[in-house]
């Protein structure tokens, strides 16, 4: 049933990257000014909402959990079919026997989940830590754990940021960056500080 | 504020030539993968809070909560004089502080509304959980109908509407209490007979 008041960028997902059962989720939504963050434990929601106009930046940064879950995923699959291999060479040699198919099964259904799940990380696409930056505070979105979903949501949510504070030129951002890096001058690096 | 824009990663500030690109570029300091949007907001100056200004004149209209101050605007939601330090101004309307904590405390302002009791998914679980071990729904039952009852018209989550919850929290918790009333009768006829 779709929700006039908010539509829906994220399922609903754990807080920690590797914490698979984690109590608290987190999802994102787009109201019509904000974008609203609701973090849920199953029993309370708790929400937070961050006003197109007052967004000051989005940062994407791409991480290795991609790299390192299909490390894993790919190391066990390899450790049950090594096992489905070498049993297959020790029956080549004698009959099947009905414990030989409870091996294969029990071996062959593990490696089949693994490689499943190495498929399904692997097409997801890199991992991404985005964080949302305002005047009071830096807001990590754990909801936004890959590149391609975030651009997906960036797609939406960009154009009503920019609708509500207007575009930035290269020259400003460049001005802006400039004036927040005080100038350092080169006499006052070699005096020592002053113990007061 | 500073208008700097560090790495996530090595909080290293990140360079101007970084923001605002079509894909994602490495951080000048540790060379992760980055993708930075700026936005107008980033060096927008923050206003300094006002105090406000005295009253001058003999009958100028004053704050109600500061009488000695010139009131600027009324409360929209008591329409209360106000100065301009007792002005709250939220999403265009302005309030009192009185007003604010009570729109908060009562859920009369939504923008306001920061935390939710699922009552529904409480109702569902003293419904289901209990099953599995069933002597416990003898006490859960009754109060998961009345969680269901007691908070049928209460708001939800949000961003979710459905009462299926609380429908199929009342069904089993009936069908348990159902069962314990077949079980006792069953029990007081057998010792009876």
């Amino acid at each position: 049933m779709p929700n006039a008041e908010y539509q829906r960028l994220t399922r609903s997902r754990s807080r920690g990257g590797f914490a698979v059962a984690a109590v608290t989720r987190t999802s994102l939504w787009l109201g019509a000014d904000h974008l609203l963050v609701i973090n849920s434990n199953g029993y309370t929601e708790t929400y937070k909402r961050f006003y197109f106009r007052d967004i000051q930046a989005i940062t994407t940064q791409q991480t290795n959990r991609w790299k390192i879950w299909s490390v894993v995923w790919i190391g066990l699959f390899a450790v049950c079919a090594l096992v489905l291999i070498v049993g297959l060479f020790e029956v080549a040699h004698r009959p099947m026997q009905s414990d030989d198919f409870i091996g294969f099964f029990g071996w062959g259904i593990p490696a089949a989940f693994f490689f499943i799940g190495f498929l399904i990380n692997y097409f997801r696409g890199p991992t991404a830590l985005v964080q949302l930056r305002t005047a009071v505070q830096t807001e990590t979105l754990p909801s936004l754990g890959r590149v391609r979903q975030t651009r997906k949501v960036l797609e939406k949510v960009l154009p009503l940021i920019l609708a509500a504070q207007g575009q930035l030129s290269a020259a400003e951002i460049s001005a802006g960056l400039s004036a927040a890096i005080p100038p350092t001058s080169p006499q006052s690096e070699h005096v020592p500080p002053v113990m007061s | 504020m500073s208008a700097q824009v560090p790495c996530p990663k090595c909080r290293v500030p990140l360079l101007p030539e970084a923001c605002n690109q079509p894909e994602m570029t490495p951080c000048p300091g540790c060379r992760v993968p980055l993708q930075v949007n700026l936005f107008p907001a980033c060096f927008r100056k923050i206003n300094p809070g006002k105090n406000g200004e005295a009253v001058m004149v003999e009958g100028e209209s004053s704050c109600f909560y500061h009488p000695a101050k010139k009131a600027v605007l009324p409360c929209d939601s008591c329409g209360r004089f106000l100065c301009a330090l007792c002005d709250c101004e939220l999403n265009g309307r302005h309030f009192c502080p009185a007003c604010l904590e009570t729109g908060k405390t009562k859920g009369k302002i939504k923008s306001l509304d920061n935390q939710r009791t699922l009552y529904d998914s409480i109702a569902l679980a003293l419904a289901v959980y209990p099953l599995l071990i069933f002597y416990f729904t003898v006490i859960t039952a009754p109060m998961s109908l009345f969680l269901a009852i007691r908070y049928w018209k209460s708001p939800l989550g949000l961003v979710r509407r459905s009462k299926i919850r609380f429908v199929i929290a009342i069904i089993l918790a009936l069908l348990q209490l159902t069962g314990w009333v077949i079980l006792f009768i069953a029990l007081a006829n057998g010792r009876h007979t």
